[in-house]
């Protein structure tokens, strides 16, 4: 392989190095005994990991971060769903425009659809920090849900739901049977994308933060402009050891290719 | 006896665009009934309709005697058998061809043993614990059949049901499917594009054209006779020819008989003979095909006399036994 295909194996090598790399690199400087962000590190020991949990701001920024990854991959998803099936089975006229307009999210940057927000939601009309943050990310989300969903849709066979009903299923007992069964592995793979969206998301979280209110990555970003300490490496660390475990558990629901292709 | 099917001037426009148009068709029990045509006819369309899966613009549909127009399809009683199989992906064998039966609310025990009675009838027992996806496309066609014969349907709707397998199985499971009915005695609608299997299993063909019939009838009857030169060319007449008193005929090329000086002197007694020379010799192993040119004039003939070449003085002859009369089309009709 290595000899047959020299150029290939070279750059797939230097891909790994630089992806990689950067990551080891955070992992090692996490379990660093150092006082500051150093490679490589003078020693070992736990003590960062022991200094991010215990930082009440990382706690409630997780706290957020989970919740509104949580609720936005929901409220994305039941909204989602409804517009990938119509859109798929073409029952109305216009389905092209309003998968565009449930599309559009996604085209826009995300500092000025935060901005945007921010103007309408939290200036305009008054609404909590949290309220914001669940309904921004809601709308950065609901692009992944129809796509995600949709395409699972479009490998599908249209026929099996006119087979469940030409074999004495009623509409909503084929829909129960058969498709949204069908269309599991797309829900999972758009809720696994979707939350992890969220989760990483900057630019929306940071503009609509509010006092007490913002996300761990914001959080985050806060701390590396004050500190230079070895805890953001630490608490990276366990993010990348849950994503990891994530990634794992996806696979073993619903395979790994069907969640990242497409 | 009241048919099993019955279509009453049934129409269907798609945006305006009559896709099958003022359609009468009746199927009684026990028959074997294929609807025939090139694509685009609106054989799809017409089963569709039967289905209950898309309604008439217009027309009336009778099952059973009842006015079915408006049922929805899981009050039909069908048994339909798509093109794609459309087996459900997340079901075992098993629990695909016990779907019908459940949805019926079949107990338990007879639902078992009913289920078991359809694989039985496919010869595909053992494979009631797989998935679909593990299956080859013959056996995923078997299934199909088995779900959909599960039900007792009072009519099995078949669309192109052999179109997705290679040659050789195609042909062994237009047997497999002319058995199963013998067997069961269902009432049976096939969809296809392949005269041969349309041929080799109705006991009625209806043939297509444009949404409307062509030509229908017992297989014989209208491979022996196209009503007209639509039917006949989509049964592989190759030869239309304006015979020297006036009539219209079609025969097949393989019925045209090329005489040359050795095989004969004497001028066959019945139909047509005329002089003409071969302009092109098709080599098929069994066969050839020769084109043969006659005052500007173009005859097909197939030939098992592997010495003809191209440039070849010989005789043709139309025996009277083959060529069939053709109704002008209006195309062909002198301008007055
Ligand atoms: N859902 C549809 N929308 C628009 N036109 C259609 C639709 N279904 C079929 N047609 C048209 O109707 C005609 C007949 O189609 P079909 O019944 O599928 O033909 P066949 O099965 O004989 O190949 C075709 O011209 C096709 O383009
Ligand atoms: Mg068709």
């Amino acid at each position: 392989m290595i000899r047959r295909r020299p150029v290939l194996s070279l750059l797939s090598a230097l891909a790994m190095v630089f992806l990689l790399g950067p990551i080891l690199l955070v992992v090692a400087i996490g379990f660093s005994s150092g006082d500051t962000v150093e490679f490589p590190p003078p020693g070992f020991s736990l003590r960062w990991f022991d200094q991010a949990l215990s930082n009440a701001s990382f706690q409630q920024g997780l706290l957020t971060s989970l919740l509104v990854a949580a609720a936005a991959t929901l409220f994305a998803l039941v909204l989602g769903i409804p517009v990938a099936l119509a859109v798929q089975r073409r029952t109305f006229r216009g389905h092209k425009a309003v998968e565009t307009l449930f599309l559009s999210p996604a085209i826009v940057p995300e500092l000025v659809l935060g901005f945007a927000l921010f103007q309408q939601l939290m200036v305009t009309m008054r609404i909590t920090a949290l309220g914001a943050l669940l309904i921004g990310h809601t709308v950065l989300l609901l692009p992944y849900a129809v796509r995600v969903t949709g395409a699972s849709l479009a490998l599908s066979d249209p026929a099996l739901e006119e087979a469940a009903r030409g074999l004495g299923a009623g509409p909503l007992r084929a829909f129960f049977a058969i498709t949204l069964p069908v269309m599991t592995p797309g829900i999972v793979s758009a809720a696994v994308l979707s939350f992890l969206t969220s989760f990483n998301n900057v630019p929306l979280s940071l503009l609509l933060k509010g006092p007490g209110i913002s996300t761990l990555p914001v959080e985050m970003l806060n701390y590396v402009q004050f500190s230079y300490d070895p805890t953001v490496a630490a608490v990276s660390t366990l993010l990348l050891a849950a994503t990891v475990g994530a990634a794992l558990l996806t696979e073993r629901l619903v395979g790994f290719n069907k969640v990242f292709s497409r | 006896m009241t048919p099993v099917v019955q279509l009453d001037a049934v129409s269907r426009e798609f945006a305006g665009t009559a896709a099958v148009r003022e359609l009468d068709l009746t199927v009684r029990r026990g028959e074997f009934t294929a609807l025939l045509g090139p694509s685009g006819c609106g054989k799809t369309t017409t089963l569709r309709m039967i289905a209950g899966f898309l309604e008439p613009t217009a027309g009336r549909i009778l099952l059973e005697g009842e006015d079915a127009t408006r049922l929805p399809p899981e009050r039909r009683n069908i048994g339909m058998v798509f093109q794609s199989y459309a087996l459900f992906p997340h079901m075992t064998v098993e629990k695909n061809v016990a779907f019908g039966l459940k949805m019926r609310g079949i107990p338990d025990g007879e639902l078992r043993t009913r289920t078991g009675e359809a694989l039985e009838l496919v010869g595909l027992s053992h494979l009631a614990g797989r998935k679909p996806k593990q299956l080859s496309g013959g056996q995923q066609q078997r299934i199909a059949l088995a779900r959909a014969i599960a039900v007792r349907p009072s009519v099995l709707l078949l669309d192109e049901p052999l179109s997705n397998l290679d040659a050789r199985l195609r042909i062994q499971m237009r047997q497999e499917l002319a058995r199963i009915q013998k067997e069961t005695g269902l009432t049976a609608i096939l969809v296809t594009h392949d005269q041969e299997e349309a041929l080799e299993l109705a006991d009625s063909m209806v043939i297509l054209d444009q949404g409307t019939v062509a030509q229908q009838g017992a297989p014989r009857e209208v491979f022996r006779a196209p009503a007209n030169r639509f039917v006949a060319e989509f049964l592989g007449y190759e030869n239309f020819v304006e015979l020297p008193d006036g009539r219209t005929v079609t025969i097949r090329p393989e019925h045209v008989e090329v005489l040359t000086s050795e095989s004969t002197d004497s001028t066959p007694s019945d139909g047509t003979t005329v002089d003409a020379v071969l302009t092109a010799v098709r080599f098929r192993g069994t066969d050839c095909v020769v084109t043969a040119v006659s005052q500007g004039r173009t005859v097909l003939a197939t030939s098992s006399d592997f010495e003809l070449r191209s440039g070849r003085q010989v005789r043709v002859h139309l025996p009277a036994a083959h060529t069939i009369d053709l109704p002008r089309t209006k195309q062909e009709l002198p301008t007055s």
